[in-house]
């Protein structure tokens, strides 16, 4: 049986210019990797959205997964720009394997 | 000259246009998928930039070059001024919004630009080729005026305004087309020659398959919008109306040609969608898209592309004695 440990999954959903400032506070809180994935459209309280690569209003998903510690910073470090800037923070907790990588 | 309007409503351009927002209003399902959009977008803003650092190359530069380049600054930092104080007292903006929409009207719009060209070209009247260093120089004064406007100086953290000095010079729009433009201007026409197939022989093609696109894209952002009063509506159709003539008037003021002094109006009168709203989406990511870029996208540009490029060729013709009729 492989021994596994429970992590934080943390997913923040971005427009594409803000993902920079989103990735600097991970690596700022300490947090050792991160991943950006594109999405395509959504729908939120503004109305719908769908991606615009042309125009660069795209969004991105910044997945990364973190201790218990690190996660609470960087839900810190996010809370104060959270409705000015747009984020969607999520967090959930998820059994990794060789959990001294995160 | 009516012979003339009517030729560019039916050039397969404008018509590629049309069929997008037709498409769109009527839900269809025709899509182009993005990264082929970007790409198209990449090409033309490469291709428009070459084509216009060849001419130059042949025409060379001249008092006139620096008096467009400068009344297009000028006007790229004033028309942002005017614009905000509409936004804000007929539009009733706030002022975070008004500043946001302010720039995207003093910036310009590369594929208005280009399919200008296009109808102006058809009719014989094609702007001179250093009118794409104008609109390059162009793009950014208005994105620190409306910043300005919205925030005031001062305002933003240093890591802000580093990421912002960082887009206003090397947005990806200035950087290829200006950078385009001087490949044009050191290769020449003989060092045009190898790679005209694909930058002049595709060229209208591409333009009328991004069209479709945009088309698509401002008819399926107008149904989706919520932020749009009639107040707004009334004004992104005014402001490129006075924008245009004011801008003509300068060129021809200035001593521009025909084509040229209409280039400098249909490049005031065109409101930024590519490189303002990346811009406004770092440094002011408050402000409503839904607001500005359906503003400038899905009213000002269609306006623009189908009525205004027609009516500033006509107003350039009557200021420069070429003709007085309108088409």
């Amino acid at each position: 049986m492989i021994e596994t440990v429970i992590r934080k999954r943390i997913e923040i959903l971005a427009d594409q210019a803000q993902v920079k400032r989103v990735t600097s506070i991970i690596d700022e809180v300490g947090i050792t990797g991160w991943t950006v994935l594109p999405v395509t459209s959504g729908k939120g309280r503004e109305g719908r959205w769908r991606e615009e690569r042309v125009m660069g209003t795209d969004k991105n998903l910044v997945v990364t997964i973190a201790s218990q510690e690190n996660a609470n910073a960087l839900a810190e470090a996010l809370a104060p720009i959270l409705t000015s800037h747009g984020f969607l923070l999520t967090m959930w907790d998820v059994e990794v394997i060789r959990g001294e990588r995160f | 000259m009516e012979a003339m309007g009517i030729q560019a409503l039916t050039s397969p351009v404008i018509l590629f246009f049309v069929l997008g927002l037709l498409a769109a209003f009527a839900r269809s399902d025709l899509e182009i998928p993005e990264a082929i959009a970007k790409g198209m977008s990449l090409y033309l803003m490469a291709a428009i930039g070459l084509k216009g650092g060849i001419e130059v190359a042949e025409s060379g530069l001249d008092g006139t070059v620096l008096a467009a380049l400068a009344a297009g600054i000028g006007a790229g930092l004033l028309m942002p001024v005017y614009a905000y104080w509409v936004l804000k007292g007929f539009g009733r903006l706030d002022r975070l919004n008004a500043g946001a929409v302010a720039a995207h009207y003093g910036s310009i719009s590369v594929v208005t630009f280009v399919t200008a060209v296009e109808i102006y070209s058809m009719q014989g009247t094609p702007p001179q080729g250093y009118m794409v260093a104008v609109m390059a120089s162009m793009e950014s004064p208005a994105i620190l005026a409306g910043l300005l406007l919205a925030r005031g100086i001062g305002s933003d953290s240093g890591q802000t305004k580093k990421e912002l000095a960082h887009e206003v010079l090397l947005n990806p729009s200035v950087v290829l087309l200006l950078g385009a433009f001087f490949i044009g201007m050191v290769a020449g026409p003989q060092g045009f020659d190898p790679v005209r197939p694909f930058f002049d022989g595709l060229f209208k093609g591409i333009l009328c398959l991004f069209l479709l696109d945009m088309g698509l894209i401002a008819a399926r952002r107008i149904m989706d919008s919520r932020a749009l009063t009639w107040r707004l509506v009334a004004i992104a159709i005014l402001l490129p109306l006075l924008n245009g003539a004011l801008g003509t008037a300068l060129g021809v003021g200035i001593g521009l040609d025909m084509g040229s002094a209409a280039a400098l109006g249909v490049l005031c009168a065109s409101a930024s969608y590519i490189a303002v709203p990346a811009a406004m989406r770092l440094a002011l990511p408050e402000a409503d898209p839904g607001i500005y870029l359906t503003m400038s996208l899905s009213i000002t540009f269609p306006f623009n592309v189908l009525v205004n490029i027609g009516l500033i060729g006509a107003l350039a013709a009557m200021l420069t004695g070429s003709g007085a009729a309108i088409p």
